[in-house]
């Protein structure tokens, strides 16, 4: 009887079993490679994966989403080392900034998403914690991201978002540098993503890849032509 | 009924002139005072005013130590910050990871500034409100101490993928969290009030849970020479009261906001109090009238429950949280037993 991989991979990763779910993977790619595993395997398991974990249902922690996140990463090392002996590499979906917004210094859930994009194929450019609005803009201007990923844990810091929706405007970026935001308070509250400015959230890290895509095609479509090297 | 008696009735399940609350209003302190915030959580006695201030303005039954859990991660070396109008966060980590905590040297609860100003406040408070009002020293459990010196991820790293040193880092950990626990009732608290997030399946997996963290909160509260409120820590606790019951010197659990207060009832069973469930950070967007539809909710759900006690919960009170949002809720209180605010 032919091997469920998905759902050997998917119940791998429900059980937090890292070694488990990269022998899955392992035993896939088998013949084949590990960059079709990221496309084949690994990205419909973390889908479905990612719809269990919004439900709140499924028993899955943060700690099981850390090690979805691992287990994404862990690919993409094999996937890079296989990129040295082959063709394969990741595809090249467009530049993304990340980081966690002033004064937020919780960076896991951050860490969850920058590893989730790159495996979706995004170019992330993660600032890190406490990063001002003008980093976020500037990083974006410069490597010509049509989404910004904000992160933050609590209201208090959260608040902080505002700056960068200020400082997208007032550079005159409105539309065509959309702005994701994430963390706990979002979750909590999604209303305050419309209130602090924000274009759109995820109900976990592993939908951030559904949510940057959507925003990506929506700032393609208010400006086709926008921003310096923008893809 | 004073404060300390309407407290105690609600613990023996006795008939009260009005319902017990409290609020986290640890940060509050500060607008009521007007004190710099890098004062308020420096300076013992000033942390007191606001709490004697909060006292005089909304009539809580408990008032707290300082909210102030990264001052437990200054003491192993991680700095933090306070910002104009928010209580202190950690900015960085003083150790990479578990292995390298294990070789911090433990900090001594009795000399660390830090942890002595913690204290003080205790005493401070003690000293005006000794029998009248119940005073809690707040810490974490020793599970929820490692993300303030290593981190979240490498804390939850170690947790998954090296038991045996996390294992190692929850027994170093008990005796320090022990010691701070009982110089604060030695100091006059009437109990503690803790978290313990890394025992909630919200954020481990039950196999964590069940081997690790849970175990060394039920090994470390068995030591606890006083009265314990199990805090939420902003996860939520209902679903999860089966797995919390019943731990050693707990006598009230304090569920996430909007929990049902009459389902968290019935999975704990008859005895320790239940507290909650207002949104503390919330109060900043709501009207007076808001905050008291939401009171008066949560009396609904309690029902004849007497061992109940209406309290903010998630985290501070916001600074600029107007004060009537914060009066509804005294009001209501009265009103619910049939009194004047």
């Amino acid at each position: 009887m032919e091997r469920n991989h998905t759902q050997e991979l998917l119940s791998a990763i429900q059980h937090a079993d890292r070694a488990g779910a990269n022998a899955v993977i392992e035993d896939w790619a088998r013949g084949r490679s590990f960059s079709l595993a990221v496309t084949e395997l690994l990205a419909p398991t973390l889908e479905a994966f990612g719809e269990i974990w919004s439900t709140g249902q499924g028993g899955v922690s943060l700690a099981t989403g850390y090690v979805a996140s691992k287990v994404a990463e862990d690919v993409l090392s094999r996937v890079l080392l296989e990129s040295d002996t082959a063709s394969g590499v990741a595809p090249s979906r467009g530049p993304v900034v990340v980081g966690n917004v002033e004064d937020d210094f919780h960076p896991l859930g951050r860490k969850m998403v920058a590893a989730f994009l790159r495996t979706s194929g995004w170019d992330v450019r993660d600032l890190g914690v406490d990063v001002s609005a003008a980093q976020f803009v500037d990083t974006a201007e410069a490597c010509g991201a049509r989404v910004i990923g904000a992160s933050a844990m609590m209201y208090t810091t959260a608040k902080n978002v505002r700056k960068i929706r200020e400082e997208i405007d007032r550079r005159g970026l409105r539309g065509k540098l959309q702005l994701a935001l994430g963390g706990a308070v979002f979750k909590l509250r999604p209303e305050l993503v419309a209130d602090f400015g924000g274009d759109g959230t995820a109900a976990s890290a592993v939908e951030a890849d559904a949510l940057f895509e959507t925003l990506r095609q929506r700032s393609l479509g208010l400006a086709p032509a926008c921003g310096r090297r923008t893809p | 009924m004073n404060s300390l008696e309407r407290v105690l009735a609600a613990l023996q399940n006795q008939p009260t002139d009005r319902p017990a609350f409290f609020i986290n209003a640890s940060l509050y302190g500060a607008r009521l005072t007007g004190a710099h915030l890098d004062d308020h959580y420096t300076q013992a006695e000033v942390y007191a005013e606001g709490q004697m201030a909060i006292r005089e303005t909304f009539s809580p039954d408990l008032l707290i130590s300082p909210f102030f859990v990264p001052a437990i991660g200054e003491a192993f070396g991680s700095p933090w910050r306070a910002r104009p109008s928010q209580a202190p966060n950690t900015v960085q980590f003083v150790a990479r990871n578990a292995e390298d905590m294990l070789k911090l040297p433990l900090p001594d609860v009795d000399s660390h500034p830090r942890l002595l100003y913690l204290r003080e406040t205790i005493r401070i408070l003690t000293r005006k409100y000794a029998g009248e009002v119940p005073i809690f020293g707040v810490l974490v459990s020793p599970s929820d101490i490692p993300p303030l010196v290593i981190g979240l991820e490498a804390w939850i790293d170690a947790l998954l993928f090296q038991p045996e040193v996390a294992q190692a880092l929850l027994d170093r950990l008990t005796p320090f969290f022990l010691d701070l626990g009982k110089a604060m009732l030695s100091d006059g608290a009437t109990g503690l009030a803790l978290t313990s997030n890394l025992a909630n399946t919200f954020i481990v997996t039950e196999a964590i849970a069940n081997s690790l963290t849970l175990p060394a909160l039920q090994r470390a509260l068995a030591e606890i020479p006083g009265p314990v409120i199990f805090h939420h820590g902003g996860c939520p606790l209902v679903d999860q009261l089966a797995r919390f019951k019943g731990l050693p010197n707990v006598v009230a659990y304090f569920i996430d906001v909007g929990e049902d207060l009459g389902l968290a009832r019935r999975n704990l069973g008859p005895g320790p109090i239940v507290m909650g469930n207002l949104s503390g950070p919330g109060l900043l967007h709501l009207r007076p009238e808001e905050v008291t539809a939401l009171c008066e909710q949560a009396f609904d759900q309690r029902g004849e429950d007497r061992q109940f006690i209406l309290a903010t919960c998630s985290a501070d009170i916001q600074i600029d949280t107007p004060a009537e949002s914060i009066a509804a809720i005294t009001e209501a209180v009265c009103r619910a037993g049939g009194a004047e605010a």
